[in-house]
C-alpha cells in the first residue's frame, strides 16, 4: 500500500472581504474513503478535508466534509474546530463541504473556488505562497475504523484546522500592536492583550492572519481546557428540521428548470436483464412523457412522480433467465451448510488461532454445539433512493443524498462517459442512509435516464424499489462448539461462519480468556448484492457470539454476567463496561415481576458497549420494556449526541432482531414495503437509559454503530431466561407467530 | 459501515476499465413536454374494464395484488374476489370485522364498500379506499368482476 | 377544479383528482416538508391535517381535500411564525436525528394534543405508533410531547443525556 503515502498539508487563503480561511490537508488511504474515494486520481494530489473560515463580520464557518445524516456530524465537527479556536459559539455555523474540486495544490483549490456557488463568497485572488507545509503525522493518525467523523476528521483534522487559525490570530494581533505573542489571550472570538489594553476580533486579524505563516503541528488542548467539547450542545440542524424547510435529497430543486419525474424497476433477480417490456396501458397514461427499457431497469419519465409509478405498475417486463432463478432460502442455507460442511472443525480460511481448539474440543469434559443463523436485512432509510439529475452541454449536476459524494462523481461520469469534472454533486440532508447511500446506484440511474431524455430529471424509488433492491446486510450462518474441562474451565472455541465482510475482527472473542480458540472462515456465494448495513459483520457476528456465550454460561450453571467477568480478566475495559450496565439495571437483584433480563457486551468500532435488556412475555410474546447501555468510547465529545447514537443504534438494532427478515423466492427478494417488513414503532419502543466511561481522552472509539450489536443476543438471552427458548435464527418474532 | 481499503481499491480498479453504460434497448416518446397532453377518453366513452384497471393500478394495486399465486399485500389478492365470501381468503389476517360480516363480494357490494368502506363494514382494517367518483369506482368493481376468469 | 385551503391559504388546483394530496403539496405546491416514505399509508411520513384529522396524504385523493383545509408542517407554526409549542418542545429535546419522519411526527403529535391535551402513555402510543422513526427516536419524541402538555417527566432510569 505504499501507493497511498499520506502526507499531510495546511493551507489558507484569503476570501473575499478579507476573510481567512484554514484547510488541512491529508492524503488518502484510511477508511474515511468511503468520502473520498476517488481521490486516487495521481500521484501529488492532495485532497482537503476540513475547512474553517472567519469573516471580517467575525463569524466562523466550520466547512465540514461528511454527510449530516442524522448523526449531528455538523454539529459536533464543527465543536470540536470552535473549541481549539476559543470561538463564540453563537457566532459558529457549519456547512456542508461541497463534493467538487476537493484536490487541492493549488490548481485543485482554484477548481474548489470555480465550482463554488449557492451563497457561498467569491473568492477574489487567492494566495497560497508558501503556505502548504507537510505534516505527515497526521495522515497516519487519521487511519482507524468506521463510525469515524468525530474520532478521526474532528479529533485529527477538525481540531487541527481549529487551533492553527488561531495561532495564526494571534500572530497577526501580537504582529499589530507589538506585543509577545504568548502574552495574548483568546477566548470567544476575542484577542485580548490584558497589559497594554488592547483588544480585537478574529473578524478585525482575519485578513492580517491568513499572511501569517502556518504553524505545522499546532498544540491542541488538553481535556480540562475544553469548553465546548464534551458539552451536549444543541443540534445546528434542528431548527430546520421541525419546520419543513430542512432540505433532503428528495426535495431538490433545480432554480429555472420544471422537473420531469421518473420511476423505475429493476428485474427481481439480480443480474437479469430487462428482455422486452409490454407498456400499451402505460403509453395512455395520463402525464406519461417517455417510457425506457434500460437494459437493466425499466423507468417512466412523466409530468409528476406519482403519474410516473402508476404507469410503470402496468408495464408487463419479461427477464431473461439466471443462474439463481430457482433459489429460495432452503437452498442459499444448504449452499452454506455444504461451505460450513466442508470446513469442518479445522478447514476455511483461519482468522484467528490460539492453541488447539479442536484438540481440546475432542478432550473436554463437557461440550456444547450450536449453529446460528442471521437473515438478510434491508436498510429501509425513511428517504426512499432518489436523485436529481440534468445532463446539458457535456455536463451533468447531480443533486442527491449520499455518503459518498466522490464515488457518486466518479460513478456517474463513467456511466455517461464524461469526465469526473464534468460532473457536479450537491449534496443534501440524508433522511437516514445505515449505509445504503454508501452505494450510487441510484444516482447513476437517475442521470442515465436524464441523458437518454434530455430533461432534468428527479428520479424516485418506491419504497418496493427500496426493499427489493438493495445492498444487503448478508444472510449468515454460524458454528460453534466449545468445551469446559473437568474443572468446569471453559478450555475452547471454534467457530466457523460464512460470511466475511467488515470491519476486521468483528468475529473476535479473544477478549474472553479461553485457552484454545479457532475462529475460521468457510466462504459461501450469495446472489443478493452485499451492503454495509450499520454495523456490518458486527451485526450478525454479535448476535451469534454474545448469544452462544450466554449458552456457555447456562452449561456452566453461572449467571451470564458473572460467567463473562470471570472470562474478562485480560480485557479490563471490557469489564468496567460490563460491571457498570450491570450495576445501572440492578442485575443480581430480582428483576420486577413477569419480567427477565438479557445482557450483551461488544467491542465495535472502537467502542465498549454493554446492553442490558429488561423483557416481559406479554401474549406469549416477547416485550423489550427497558434498555439500559453503558459505552467506553475513549472521550464523548457530545454526550447528548452520543447518547442518541446509542438510542438510534437499540432501537434500529431491536427492529431487525424482532422482525427484520429478508427473504428470497424464485431467486427475488420477497418483501416489499413496511407491512411485510415491519420496524418498531412507538408502542414497541422501549425506555433507554445510556451512560458511559471516558476512559482515554486520546484515542476515540465511534458513536453511530456500536449501539447496535448487543441488542440482538441481550434480547435473545432475555427471552431464553423467560421462557428456556434459545433463538439461534432471526427474526425472533418468525418463532412467536 | 466503511469497506475496507483493499475493497476499496479493487472496487477502483474495477470502476477503471468498465465502459460506459449502455443506451435505451428501448425508448418510447409518448409526448414531448408542452405538447397537450395525451387525451384520455372519459370514462363512459370508453371500456369499462380498462378503465378499471387503470383506476385499479392507480388507487388499489400498492395494497392488493390481482393474480391467484401472488402473496399477499397490505391487503388479500383481488383475484376471484367477485364470488368469494369476504373475509375468508386462507393465509390472510383479516379483521374481525371483515370476518364477520358474512356478506359476498358482488361487483355492487364492491361499489357500495369503496364508497366508504367503514360505512358496509364498520371496523374494517382498509384504512385507504373511498373512491368518491361513482363511475370509477363502478368501473373499477367491472375490472374486479372480469378477474374472476382469470382476466 | 379542487378548491382547498392550504396552511389558511384558498387554493384552486387544476389536477387529476386522483393524485394524493401528498404529491400535490410537495410537486405543484413546491411545499416539500411533507414526506413520501411508503405510498401505502404504512409509514406515517406523509402526515398531514385535513379539517384536522391527521391523514396519511400519500393514500389520500386531492378529490377528498376538495372544499376542506388542508394544514402541512409549514403551517404549523403560528401565523407570527412563533413556533408550536410541539416544536420548541422538539428541539429542546434534541428529537429529530435524519429528521425525515419529523414532519409526519410532529403532525400526528399536535392532532394528539388538540383533541387530548394531557395524553396517557397508551394515548401516545395509539397516536403515535403509524409513525416510523427509522433513527430510533420514539423515547425522545414521548418526552418531548410530554413536555409540550405540560406533563412532568415520569422518574425515568438514570440517563447521562444533557
Amino acid at each position: 500500500m505504499n501507493k497511498w503515502t499520506r502526507r499531510g498539508f495546511i493551507g489558507t487563503g484569503v476570501l473575499a472581504g478579507g476573510a481567512l480561511v484554514v484547510g488541512v490537508a491529508v492524503r488518502p488511504g484510511n477508511q474515511v474513503g468511503k468520502l473520498r474515494g476517488d481521490v486516487a486520481t495521481g500521484e501529488g494530489d492532495q485532497l482537503v478535508n476540513a475547512w474553517v473560515k472567519i469573516g471580517r463580520d467575525n463569524t466562523v464557518t466550520a466547512i465540514v466534509p461528511h454527510c449530516e445524516m442524522g448523526q449531528g456530524v455538523h454539529t459536533s465537527l464543527a465543536q470540536m474546530l470552535a473549541d481549539e479556536l476559543d470561538a463564540d459559539w453563537s457566532k459558529v455555523t457549519a456547512m456542508q463541504a461541497p463534493a467538487d474540486g476537493f484536490y487541492v495544490v493549488p490548481d485543485a483549490v482554484r477548481e474548489f473556488i470555480a465550482t463554488w456557488s449557492l451563497d457561498a463568497p467569491r473568492w477574489i485572488e487567492p494566495t497560497y505562497n508558501g503556505l502548504f507545509t507537510k505534516v505527515s503525522q497526521l495522515g497516519d493518525a487519521l487511519v482507524t475504523g468506521g463510525s469515524s467523523s468525530v474520532r478521526a476528521t474532528g479529533q485529527h483534522t477538525m481540531r487541527i484546522a481549529g487551533a492553527a487559525a488561531r495561532q495564526m490570530l494571534i500572530a497577526a494581533a501580537a504582529r499589530k500592536w507589538g506585543v509577545p505573542a504568548d502574552e495574548i489571550v483568546t477566548e470567544n472570538s476575542m484577542l485580548t492583550h490584558k497589559a497594554s489594553g488592547k483588544a480585537g476580533t478574529y473578524g478585525d486579524f482575519a485578513e492580517a492572519a491568513s499572511h501569517e505563516t502556518m504553524p505545522q503541528l499546532p498544540p491542541l488542548k488538553d481535556v480540562s481546557q475544553f469548553k465546548l467539547m464534551e458539552q451536549g450542545i444543541q443540534r445546528l440542524d434542528i431548527p430546520a428540521k421541525v419546520n419543513g424547510t430542512a432540505k433532503f435529497g428528495i426535495d431538490a430543486a433545480i432554480s429555472g428548470q420544471q422537473l420531469k419525474y421518473a420511476a423505475v424497476k429493476a428485474p427481481p433477480v439480480p443480474g437479469a436483464k430487462v428482455e422486452t417490456i409490454k407498456a400499451d396501458t402505460a403509453k395512455t397514461m395520463p402525464g406519461v412523457l417517455q417510457i425506457l427499457n434500460m437494459g437493466d431497469f425499466v423507468a417512466v419519465v412523466a409530468d409528476g412522480y406519482w403519474q410516473a409509478q402508476q404507469a410503470l405498475n402496468t408495464i408487463e417486463a419479461h427477464y431473461s433467465t439466471t443462474a439463481n432463478d430457482g433459489l429460495d432460502d432452503a437452498g442459499l442455507r444448504a449452499r452454506y451448510a455444504k461451505a460450513l460442511d466442508a470446513a469442518g472443525d479445522k478447514g476455511g480460511k483461519v482468522l484467528a488461532a490460539k492453541g488447539d481448539a479442536a484438540g481440546a474440543f475432542n478432550g473436554a469434559a463437557k461440550k456444547v454445539t450450536a449453529e446460528y443463523q442471521a437473515p438478510f436485512l434491508a436498510h429501509t432509510a425513511m428517504e426512499p433512493m432518489n436523485c436529481t439529475a440534468w445532463v446539458h452541454d457535456g455536463r451533468c449536476e447531480i443533486w442527491t443524498s449520499t455518503q459518498v459524494p466522490l464515488m457518486a462523481r466518479s460513478a456517474v461520469a463513467k456511466a455517461l462517459g464524461i469526465g469526473a469534472g464534468d460532473v457536479t454533486v450537491n449534496q443534501l440532508y440524508l433522511g437516514g442512509a445505515f449505509g445504503r447511500r454508501l452505494e450510487s446506484d441510484y444516482a447513476v440511474q437517475a442521470a442515465r435516464i436524464a441523458k437518454a431524455t434530455g430533461y432534468p430529471v428527479k428520479l424516485v424509488w418506491s419504497r418496493e424499489e427500496d426493499v427489493r433492491q438493495d445492498f444487503y446486510r448478508p444472510a449468515d450462518t454460524s458454528r460453534f462448539a466449545a468445551g469446559f474441562d473437568a474443572g468446569g474451565k471453559l478450555v475452547s472455541w471454534n467457530n466457523v461462519f460464512t460470511q466475511l465482510h467488515d470491519p476486521a475482527g468483528a468475529w473476535d472473542a479473544s477478549q474472553y480468556d479461553i485457552p484454545n480458540l479457532s475462529i475460521r472462515h468457510a466462504e459461501a456465494d450469495m446472489h443478493l448484492r452485499f451492503g454495509s448495513w450499520r454495523s456490518v459483520d458486527h451485526s450478525q457476528q454479535a448476535f451469534f457470539i454474545e448469544s452462544f456465550v450466554d449458552e456457555l454460561a447456562h452449561a456452566a450453571g453461572q449467571d451470564p454476567f458473572e460467567f463473562r467477568r470471570g472470562l474478562l480478566g485480560k480485557a479490563p475495559r471490557h469489564k468496567v463496561v460490563l460491571e457498570k450496565v450491570a450495576q445501572m439495571a440492578g442485575w443480581g437483584t430480582p428483576p420486577p415481576a413477569g419480567t427477565t433480563r438479557g445482557i450483551a457486551l461488544v467491542k465495535a468500532f472502537g467502542t465498549i458497549v454493554g446492553e442490558v435488556v429488561e423483557l416481559s412475555m406479554s401474549g406469549g410474546r416477547p416485550r423489550v420494556t427497558k434498555v439500559w447501555c453503558s459505552a467506553d468510547a475513549g472521550y464523548v465529545m457530545n454526550p447528548d449526541g452520543f447518547t442518541a447514537q446509542m438510542e438510534g443504534g437499540i432501537v434500529f438494532g431491536l427492529t431487525a432482531a424482532l422482525y427484520g427478515g429478508i427473504t428470497l423466492k424464485d431467486g427475488a427478494v420477497v418483501q416489499g414495503n413496511f407491512n411485510d417488513y415491519p420496524m418498531v414503532r412507538m408502542n414497541e419502543a422501549p425506555e433507554i437509559a445510556v451512560e458511559f466511561i471516558n476512559a482515554d481522552t486520546k484515542v476515540l472509539g465511534g458513536a453511530g454503530e456500536p449501539g447496535l450489536p448487543p441488542i440482538a443476543p441481550a434480547v435473545c438471552n432475555a427471552i431464553f431466561a423467560a421462557t428456556g427458548q434459545r433463538i439461534r435464527n432471526l427474526p425472533i418474532m418468525g418463532h412467536f407467530a | 459501515m466503511n469497506r475496507s481499503a483493499t475493497a476499496l481499491l479493487v472496487a477502483l480498479a474495477i470502476a477503471g476499465c468498465s465502459k460506459p453504460a449502455p443506451d435505451p434497448v428501448e425508448q418510447i416518446v409518448v409526448r414531448k413536454p408542452g405538447d397537450p397532453a395525451v387525451t384520455v377518453p372519459t370514462p363512459a366513452a370508453r371500456d369499462a374494464t380498462a378503465v378499471g384497471k387503470q383506476a385499479f393500478a392507480a388507487s388499489c394495486a400498492a395494497c392488493h395484488a390481482v393474480t391467484a399465486s401472488a402473496p399477499a399485500g397490505v391487503g388479500p389478492t383481488l383475484y376471484g374476489v367477485v364470488g368469494r365470501k369476504a373475509g375468508t381468503l386462507p393465509g390472510f389476517a383479516y379483521s374481525a370485522a371483515m370476518k364477520g360480516s358474512g356478506l359476498t363480494w358482488s361487483g355492487e357490494k364492491i361499489d357500495t364498500f369503496l364508497a366508504n368502506p367503514q360505512d358496509l363494514i364498520p371496523g374494517t382494517a382498509m384504512s385507504a379506499g373511498a373512491v368518491t367518483d361513482p363511475a370509477t369506482r363502478q368501473a373499477i368493481a367491472a375490472y374486479l368482476t372480469s378477474l374472476r376468469n382469470g382476466g | 377544479m379542487i378548491q382547498t385551503k392550504i396552511n389558511g391559504q384558498p387554493r384552486q388546483i387544476d389536477i387529476d383528482p386522483a393524485t394524493p394530496i401528498l404529491w400535490v403539496v410537495r410537486e405543484r405546491l413546491g411545499m416539500t416538508g411533507t414526506k413520501f416514505g411508503c405510498g401505502i399509508a404504512q409509514c406515517g411520513a406523509c402526515t398531514l391535517h385535513l379539517d384536522g384529522k391527521p391523514i396519511r396524504s400519500c393514500s389520500t385523493p386531492i378529490s377528498e381535500a376538495d372544499g376542506k383545509a388542508i394544514t402541512t408542517i409549514e403551517g404549523l407554526a403560528g401565523p407570527d411564525g412563533a413556533l408550536h409549542p410541539l416544536q420548541q418542545a422538539w428541539i429542546d429535546a434534541q428529537v429529530p436525528q435524519c429528521g425525515y419522519c419529523q414532519s409526519g411526527q410532529l403532525m400526528s403529535a399536535a392532532a394528539l394534543l388538540r383533541d387530548t391535551p394531557r395524553p396517557s402513555d397508551e394515548q401516545i402510543d395509539a397516536a403515535m405508533s403509524g409513525n416510523i422513526c427509522r433513527c430510533g427516536t420514539y423515547g425522545r419524541i414521548r418526552k418531548a410531547i410530554k413536555a409540550a402538555a405540560g406533563i412532568a417527566a415520569a422518574p425515568r432510569a438514570a440517563s447521562a443525556e444533557g
